[in-house]
């Protein structure tokens, strides 16, 4: 899609996701050329965008108390950037991250399960599927985690909302379990552990990503080694574990 | 500087102001001080727009450390780029707010690489407390939080996943599997609802 679709739809039709900072930078850009020439997009972009910066409300956090501080102390030292003058915009500072992007990870995940789950015409429960994925992904408290294996080879990685009180797990890079056996999913609590299910098979890597519900305190997640039909209790050791916050 | 009629609706449900009455207590002219250099104008700014600019950080980010850094890049950002706030294109508010939304979307896209747990441990989920500054601010949310409501499921979820999470529309169409097209025209019929319930031009 994109770039040969691009002609052919009508770029008004963007601005919702121009507003919302929901277009890529390349989209971004051929939108903001368009918009250079179209003042009825203008006016459109300018009343989406009041509408999305009020949704700003709803997350307003204090901040914590030293930034004030600093933020006025480095203002009086920071010259100021004159009408005239249009310096480029400064480079992002050179450190690393260690946060992944939780949308960015999960749609590669759901991008390899969803073409699993459609091929098995189980389109229904697809759906109510990613339904309970979107609530658990855009629910304002959504915390994610990423646990390594403990072989050193592959990791999971959990998106969890103590509102929702469900996660969404999916796993990249695991190897292939031993011929007869599958990965099984548990909750392991300070009562014992609680199977959640067979690991969908992985593709390119991925395992499609699996809804859990029926957190309890004290719980984190873990994959171990089972016969294909499942266990009622985990066989040690395992391959990987995610604490959840509690 | 005058109030442009069609921003100051907005602009007047953010924060406390810095002088009820006295010229300069509304955001956008307070910029227009902040842009010649006024420092106190800045630290009212700071007062009325700081919890929006975190918040945003955190929202996308969703790491309270990488947050504050964000905010304060954000935040100095408006001290450096006072002078280009344009009224004519739009509220003082939703200026601040897009630079923070966009500064945290672009910082989340730009870095693909997979948290640890040990970096998550080193930064331990701190849980701050969701405070809204002033009363006005809380009306502010439980407006948005009805007209976000009112928009079908579909509507709802797009917009949600995009701007709180920093979702592009296509990562948006993968995670909801719905075609392209329909979330593209989700976005924007939700909006345009948002935008109407919420009474903003």
């Amino acid at each position: 899609m994109g770039r040969f679709s691009w002609r052919r739809t009508d770029p008004h039709m963007l601005a919702g996701a121009y507003a919302l900072d929901a277009l890529d930078s390349a989209d971004r850009a051929r939108f903001e050329r368009h918009l250079s020439g179209c003042p009825a997009c203008r006016q459109e972009t300018r009343g989406l965008r009041e509408a999305s910066a009020l949704l700003a409300a709803t997350s307003v956090t204090t901040p914590p108390d030293g930034l004030r501080d600093r933020v006025l102390a480095a203002a009086a030292h920071t010259r100021q950037n004159q009408p005239a003058s249009s310096p480029p915009r400064p480079a992002w500072p050179r450190r690393r991250w260690g946060i992944a992007a939780a949308c960015g990870v999960l749609a590669v995940a759901l991008a390899f399960g969803g073409i699993a789950y459609n091929a098995q015409h189980q389109l229904h429960q697809m759906q109510a599927r990613s339904h309970a994925i979107a609530a658990v992904l855009g629910a304002p408290d959504a915390t994610m985690m990423t646990g390594r294996a403990a072989s050193g080879t592959g990791r999971a990685t959990v998106v969890m909302s103590h509102r929702a009180r469900a996660l969404v797990f999916t796993t990249a890079a695991l190897p292939a379990p031993p011929s007869a056996h599958r990965y099984e999913l548990w909750l392991m609590g300070p009562s014992g552990s609680r199977p959640v299910g067979m690991l969908p098979a992985a593709h390119g890597g991925t395992t499609p990503p699996m809804i859990v519900t029926g957190l309890r305190a004290g719980d984190q997640v873990a994959v171990t080694v089972e016969p294909a039909s499942g266990s009622r209790q985990p066989t040690m050791p395992m391959i990987v574990t995610v604490a959840l916050p509690s | 500087m005058t109030d442009n009629p069609s921003w100051s609706p907005d602009d007047r449900g953010h924060g406390r102001r810095a002088a009820p009455g006295q010229p300069g207590d509304d955001l956008g002219s307070l910029l227009t001080l902040v842009a010649r250099g006024d420092d106190a104008a800045f630290a009212a700014v700071y007062t009325r727009v700081s919890g929006h600019v975190f918040g945003i950080a955190r929202s996308v980010l969703r790491d309270p450390a990488h947050a504050e850094e964000v905010a304060q890049e954000v935040l100095l950002q408006i001290w450096r780029d006072a002078v280009r706030f344009d009224p004519s294109r739009g509220s003082a508010m939703a200026w601040v707010v897009m630079l923070a939304h966009r500064r945290a979307v672009d910082r989340v896209r730009a870095e693909q690489a997979a948290t640890t747990r040990e970096q998550r441990v080193a930064h331990p989920e701190v849980s701050y407390d969701v405070v809204a500054e002033t009363v006005q601010a809380r009306l502010d949310a439980e407006r948005v939080r009805r007209c976000l409501g009112s928009l079908t499921q579909l509507q709802q979820e797009s917009i949600t996943l995009a701007y709180y999470r920093g979702c592009t529309y296509r990562e948006v169409a993968v995670l909801l599997d719905v075609p392209v097209g329909t979330v593209k025209t989700r976005m924007r019929d939700g909006l345009i609802r948002l935008r109407d319930c919420l009474g903003v031009e």
